[in-house]
């Protein structure tokens, strides 16, 4: 057997957790026996200090965020393969997916991009023309 | 030794059992209570309309009896993320109403809620053509030349980068919360959004938009203890305080009022702001036009909440520096992210300062 396996591997962020409960209940003074109104209270700021402390430590390690990173993995796999799926089913019945929809909207963008920029060029080309002609206008009367 | 003074948490007096239960019985009454407040919830307290409507984006004009005092015009720029009505959320949780009360001509930019076939929405569309051309309209409609800014977290950095590119619109900014430089990583957020674990092109070739779900539990998980516990534990400890239950109602209407965000602009974010910190360092590109924080020449104020937890204030202090303005003022808070706008101690002491501070920069009427 491996000294190195640990079956109790849940005991290590709890001992921790407590351990740090306990030194923050101690450095605020807060201690039996004599009880305030806020006594409870002020046990119960303290454990959810100390567990917002464990769970930020928690979501910061190495292990939270692979485990993140494959359950985004898995989730998207799985959207991916539903989608392919449909995609297949509504082409099969002549019908559009959304993957159609999305090519017609990048179709109907790269129009309307084509279009702005065909319209803006004609604005500063106006914008040209008339600097042009009020520029000559002066000489105009002159002549 | 008496048994009854010494305290033992594991046993109760049949006195201290008989006040539970009364509190227990108490909580329970007021359950019809809780539940009228949560279906009569208003949110949004001073009267708007709509006056300008381009696709899903619309603006709001805010309407009051207050004579107008200032012609530079305020426009609120919210973030992508959720409804802009957090500047507004109930009467005595009102940014907007600071602003309207000391008679500045308010409006606010509303984003819409982008549909599956708004996935292609860039910086480029946002900034330069939404937030442009709603800036040309009120310069328009006001006849002035030059508008002032306030935009609120995504929304801030929304406004200084248009800030940055057309200068000539722009009177007075003001950032609240405003990430503008991710070169810390230290906080979850930036930890997630990063490439090693976060693959922002593959999710976007799935979902489209950035689904509202996903950024929820994203928000939820940052501060999990206080959101999913200590919320609820403060909900029953005030069940039977109405005043207390219309705040928290109005707040929940707003936290789950969520919104996708268009893909692109999305990964635009994740990648350019996130993972690679382009707008500190000049390198961000919109529609084809450099960003350069330099050419911001306008008067800056720059507002920090010192407890955020979604915008630290790492990411939001390197601005003063980083812009070509001389007038230039920062104020850090003692609020968290959301407090900056509905947080008492903010509606008392913060917002008076910042209208001063506008009134004093901006054209009399």
């Amino acid at each position: 057997m491996s000294t190195n396996s640990n079956p109790f591997f849940g005991a290590d962020p709890f001992s921790r957790f407590w351990t740090d409960f306990m030194g923050k209940m101690s450095s605020a003074g807060i201690a039996p026996p004599q009880p305030t109104p806020d006594f409870l209270k002020d046990i119960r700021r303290t454990f959810f200090d100390a567990m917002a402390e464990q769970a930020d430590q928690f979501m910061r390690s190495e292990m939270f965020l692979n485990m993140m990173k494959q359950g985004v993995e898995s989730s998207l796999a799985w959207q991916q393969m539903m989608a392919q799926f449909m995609q297949k089913g509504l082409s099969a019945a002549q019908m559009p997916s959304k993957a159609d929809t999305d090519y017609f909207v990048v179709l109907l963008r790269g129009m309307e991009d084509r279009i702005v920029n065909r319209l803006d060029d004609l604005a500063s080309r106006v914008e040209n023309l008339e600097t042009n002609l009020s520029a000559s206008k002066p000489k105009a009367v002159k002549a | 030794m008496s048994t009854t003074s010494s305290f033992n948490p594991w046993f109760m007096s049949p006195d201290e059992m008989m006040g539970h239960w009364q509190t227990f019985l108490n909580k329970l009454t007021a359950m019809p209570k809780v539940a009228a407040v949560a279906k009569n919830v208003k949110v949004g307290a001073t009267p708007a309309k709509i006056v300008r409507r381009e696709d899903i984006v619309s603006l709001m004009q805010y309407e009051s009896d207050v004579e107008k005092r200032f012609e530079t015009p305020l426009l609120f720029v919210f973030a992508l993320v959720n409804r802009p009505y957090i500047l507004d959320l109930r009467p005595n949780k009102s940014v907007i109403a600071h602003f309207v009360n000391k008679g500045f001509d308010t409006y606010n930019l509303d984003w819409g809620v982008p549909q599956a076939g708004d996935r292609h929405l860039g910086l480029k569309d946002y900034v330069l053509r939404y937030l442009d051309n709603t800036v040309d309209y009120i310069r328009q409609q006001t006849g002035q030349d030059k508008i002032n800014l306030l935009g609120y977290c995504m929304g801030g950095t929304m406004t200084a980068i248009y800030a940055a590119l057309r200068p000539e619109k722009v009177k007075n900014l003001i950032l609240l919360t405003a990430p503008v430089d991710w070169s810390h990583k230290e906080n979850l957020l930036s930890l997630w959004c990063d490439e090693k674990y976060l693959d922002i092109d593959k999710m976007l070739d799935v979902y489209g938009n950035a689904p509202p779900q996903w950024l929820q539990g994203s928000f939820l998980m940052l501060k999990p203890v206080q959101n999913l516990v200590e919320k609820y534990v403060n909900f029953w400890e005030n069940m039977d305080n109405e005043k207390w239950l219309e705040d928290f109602f109005a707040m929940e209407t707003w936290l789950n009022d969520n919104i996708p965000v268009a893909g692109e602009v999305f990964r635009e974010f994740v990648k350019s702001m996130f993972q690679q910190n382009q707008l500190i360092k000049g390198e961000l590109n919109v529609g084809g036009e450099r960003v350069d924080l330099k050419q911001i020449t306008q008067p800056i104020l720059n507002l920090i909440a010192e407890n955020d937890h979604l915008v630290p204030p790492n990411q939001s202090l390197t601005f003063n520096n980083a812009v070509g303005s001389t007038d230039r003022k920062t104020i850090t808070f003692p609020a968290g992210h959301i407090g900056m706008a509905v947080g008492g101690k903010a509606h008392r002491d913060l917002w008076p300062e910042v209208c001063d501070w506008l009134a004093e920069r901006s054209d009399p009427v």
